[in-house]
């Protein structure tokens, strides 16, 4: 027997002129989530049927609970269009859920076939009765239910408990492609996973700064790219080398400059990698004010060198929200090992707060840092991390 | 180099502090004898009985290296668990009393000697000269009439530094003249026993720590030196007369005597050919610009210093960063440091009183018995090269 999931799609719904374009993208994503098993994908009514073998059914769920533009799924017995089917199927829902501690029901009921000898309400009476014959425990409460049996009569009739919830906001790819600034930190991976949801695929570039950093800063980095791709489907991950652009900023600025040119140099070289890449926008996990260097004033500058849409999904998140998601993602334990991104010699105690913005630019383009820039970006090394299922 | 011994890992290995490769003839031989000598020394059949004979030979040959009796030796399972053994001695009295230990100890006795604070016991840490080395006399200063104990180790991990052990305890046991009773004196000498002479009966050590897997023996194999009677606080079937219970590693005890018996053999020689490249790879040291020995005064052949153990210092430049730089290129050298003020302690350099700078620069080549000239030639270069690249 097939397993059968309902998805109920989130904001797609909503966007009258976009709807079949979102719908066709939400279905290619995730049918390319899905691409190594047998999967039938339909879309009737502004919901999703998909059809897998039930011993794909953890990987399923684990795709659905991740893949952005899905509001909701649940995985959904099929009946026999009659009521003695639909109760007995009903009754071990129910059942189910009384076990887990449910003390209350209702029955939910939409009928689209309208052959059916009852229609909605009347299904929904008589599958209650039944429920509350056979399973003694339950009560009705039809304002706040425990549980909901759902049962949908169609040229098929399906019925499920409540729904898992799906990450809502819109198919990844929708929006384009953008490049994310992935460092090993708290921020980035989850300005990453925000942009994600809104509908935005991404590659990411981490800044190498080997042998300053270690090997274990790399894999840190790459096992945080490894989260983002469990939810975005895959992700393309590029290593530039900045080193050599490091000591050159090291040699020739400053030291309370050092920070900002080298947000700005990076700026720079995620802007030649995106365009050689096509891609439409560079996203960062920058904070307004959450460290003494990231001031509007620096974002300017360092943005100053890029034509792109910067988008910064975390600009005005508080930290501890910022955690919070980190946790949920995913990302929040190995961000917190110790593996530093930047060695200490390359961060001022006291970098500058607000650069002056032509003053400054001047000042780096004196520097001369572009050739060394460009020299990192055609270095650039480049890994497809796959879709993985921490089975 | 030692290409033929270091098997899988090609390279120049300048870091025997932390291990030595086992002598190839001895694990083999010791792999044979735990199959052909399974009985446990414990049991009284026959199968028991050789297993035993032969333990009792090892410690008899271990013994002989050491200088003591062999019923002195207490067989353990490396030198972190000797000093264990002491250490927790102390946790059965009723009224705390007090440890004297110095600051550059190794964490196997640092640590665990603040555990020993939870147990009420105080723990009086004597700091070394500028030049890594415990003055006697202010042990003897931290010594009063309830300490029970005093650590200090033979010969100091990160810098080489040799500790006047016998002058130590001779200002140990003035000190604690007249107290009702005199405090145990014991000495870490896992970086000593088979390089430089350490003698712990000749020293008059109370008790003293050994490791095998430093000379050229099996990992898990150590034992503990031990003149005196000792509360022990883990029990079980009473094995080394009780001092140290669990069944009896046979394989790993007679692998520790023979590489020992060897060290003890080979040791002028080896020492002789250690000293040569000590000097060969501190005047090189000098020779880099910027680049420090540390400690600054350490001269070649001083018998202050293990001649097998040198510390050294490229300011502005981490020593993780030359240590991993090093490694790409096969060198292989070892770092307590890290590239970051605030996170990490160097406590051994803290106590000498080592500029951070200095010290977070720090890199520790250590040298053995098949470390040649042309290793710390291809150092030399590799570190001078690598410091002109990445010094910031």
């Amino acid at each position: 027997m097939d397993a059968l999931y309902l998805i109920k799609l989130g904001e797609i719904g909503l966007k009258e002129g976009n709807r079949a374009a979102f719908q066709a993208a939400l279905k290619h994503d995730i049918k390319r989530r899905l691409s190594g098993i047998k999967t039938v994908l339909e879309v009737r009514d502004g919901r999703y049927y998909l059809v897998v073998d039930p011993t794909h059914a953890p990987l399923v769920e684990y795709v659905l609970s991740r893949t952005p533009g899905v509001n909701g799924w649940a995985r959904a017995e099929r009946a026999d269009k009659d009521m003695s089917a639909f109760a007995a199927i009903g009754v071990a829902l129910m059942k189910a859920k009384a076990q887990n501690g449910a003390k209350t029901f209702k029955v939910e009921a939409r009928r689209s076939d309208k052959g059916f000898p009852l229609d909605s309400y009347g299904i929904a009476r008589e599958l209650g009765a039944v429920v509350l014959e056979s399973v003694p425990s339950l009560r009705v409460d039809v304002h706040r239910p425990d549980a909901v049996l759902h049962i949908e009569v169609r040229e098929k009739a399906y019925l499920y408990t409540d729904g898992e919830p799906g990450p809502r906001g819109l198919p990844v790819g929708s929006g384009g492609t953008g490049l994310l600034l992935l460092s090993g930190g708290i921020d980035s991976p989850v300005a990453g996973w925000r942009m994600l949801k809104r509908g935005l695929a991404l590659e990411a570039l981490y800044f190498n700064a080997y042998p300053y950093t270690s090997r274990e800063a790399w894999d840190k980095v790459r096992d945080l790219a490894t989260v983002l791709a469990r939810h975005s489907g895959g992700m393309v991950f590029h290593t530039a080398p900045f080193t050599d652009v490091q000591l050159a900023i090291k040699t020739g600025a400053p030291s309370d400059r050092s920070t900002l040119y080298l947000r700005a140099c990076m700026m720079m070289a995620a802007d030649m990698l995106a365009k050689r890449r096509s891609l439409n926008s560079l996203v960062t996990g920058e904070s307004l004010g959450q460290v003494a260097s990231q001031t509007a004033e620096n974002m300017r500058f360092t943005e100053s060198y890029t034509d792109m849409a910067v988008l910064r999904p975390l600009a005005g998140t508080d930290k501890e929200d910022t955690v919070l998601e980190a946790k949920a993602l995913g990302s929040f334990d190995i961000s917190i090992l110790p593996y530093e991104d930047c060695c200490v010699l390359f961060s001022p105690k006291h970098p500058v707060l607000k650069a002056r913005f032509d003053e400054e630019k001047a000042a780096f383009d004196a520097l001369n840092l572009r050739p060394l820039v460009q020299a990192a970006v055609d270095a650039v090394e480049t890994v497809a991390l796959p879709f993985s299922f921490p089975a | 180099m030692a290409q033929g011994i270091i098997r899988g890992v090609d390279g120049i290995y300048l870091d025997w502090a932390a291990t030595a490769p086992p002598y190839p003839d001895l694990s083999r031989a010791a792999a044979e004898l735990a199959v052909d000598l399974f009985g446990n020394p414990s049991s009284a059949h026959a199968a028991g009985r050789a297993a035993k004979t032969a333990f009792e030979e090892a410690r008899k040959r271990l013994a002989k290296a050491l200088g003591c009796a062999p019923g002195h030796v207490k067989f353990t399972s490396g030198g972190s668990e000797a000093n264990a053994i002491v250490l927790l001695s102390l946790v059965y009295a009723a009224s705390g009393g007090s440890v004297v230990i110095s600051a550059i100890e190794h964490s196997a006795v640092y640590e665990q000697a603040m555990v020993l604070e939870r147990f009420g016991i105080r723990v009086r840490v004597v700091k070394p000269g500028p030049a890594g080395i415990v003055r006697p006399g202010d042990v003897a200063d931290a010594v009063d009439a309830d300490t029970r104990l005093v650590s200090i180790m033979a010969v100091n991990n990160e810098t080489g530094a040799i500790q006047p052990i016998g002058d130590i305890v001779s200002a140990v046991r003035d000190a604690s003249k007249g107290f009702r009773k005199a405090p145990l004196v014991h000495s870490d000498a896992v970086q000593a026993f088979g390089k430089i002479g350490f003698k712990p009966a000749e020293l008059c050590l109370d008790a003293a720590s050994m490791s095998a897997h430093k000379l050229g023996g099996p990992r898990g194999s150590g034992c503990l030196y031990l003149a005196r009677g000792l509360d022990v606080l883990v029990r079980g079937g009473g094995q080394e007369d009780g001092i140290r219970p669990g069944t009896h590693n046979l394989a790993g005890a007679w692998a520790f005597s023979q590489a020992a018996e060897r060290a003890c053999a080979d040791l002028p020689a080896s020492l002789e050919n250690a000293r040569s490249l000590e000097a060969r790879l501190l005047d090189g040291l000098r020779s880099i610009p910027g680049a420090r020995v540390l400690p600054d005064g350490r001269v070649p052949a001083s018998t202050d210093y293990s001649p097998y153990i040198v510390g050294a210092a490229f300011p502005g430049l981490g020593g993780e960063t030359l240590a991993r730089v090093l490694d790409d290129q096969g060198i292989y050298v070892s770092t307590g440091a890290a590239c970051s003020h605030a996170k990490k302690e160097r406590r051994v350099m803290d106590a000498m009183g080592v500029d951070r700078d200095l010290s977070f620069s720090a890199v520790r080549i250590s040298t053995g018995r098949d470390s040649t000239a042309a290793d710390i030639d291809r150092f030399l270069e590799a570190a001078e090269s690598a410091y002109r690249r990445y010094k910031t």
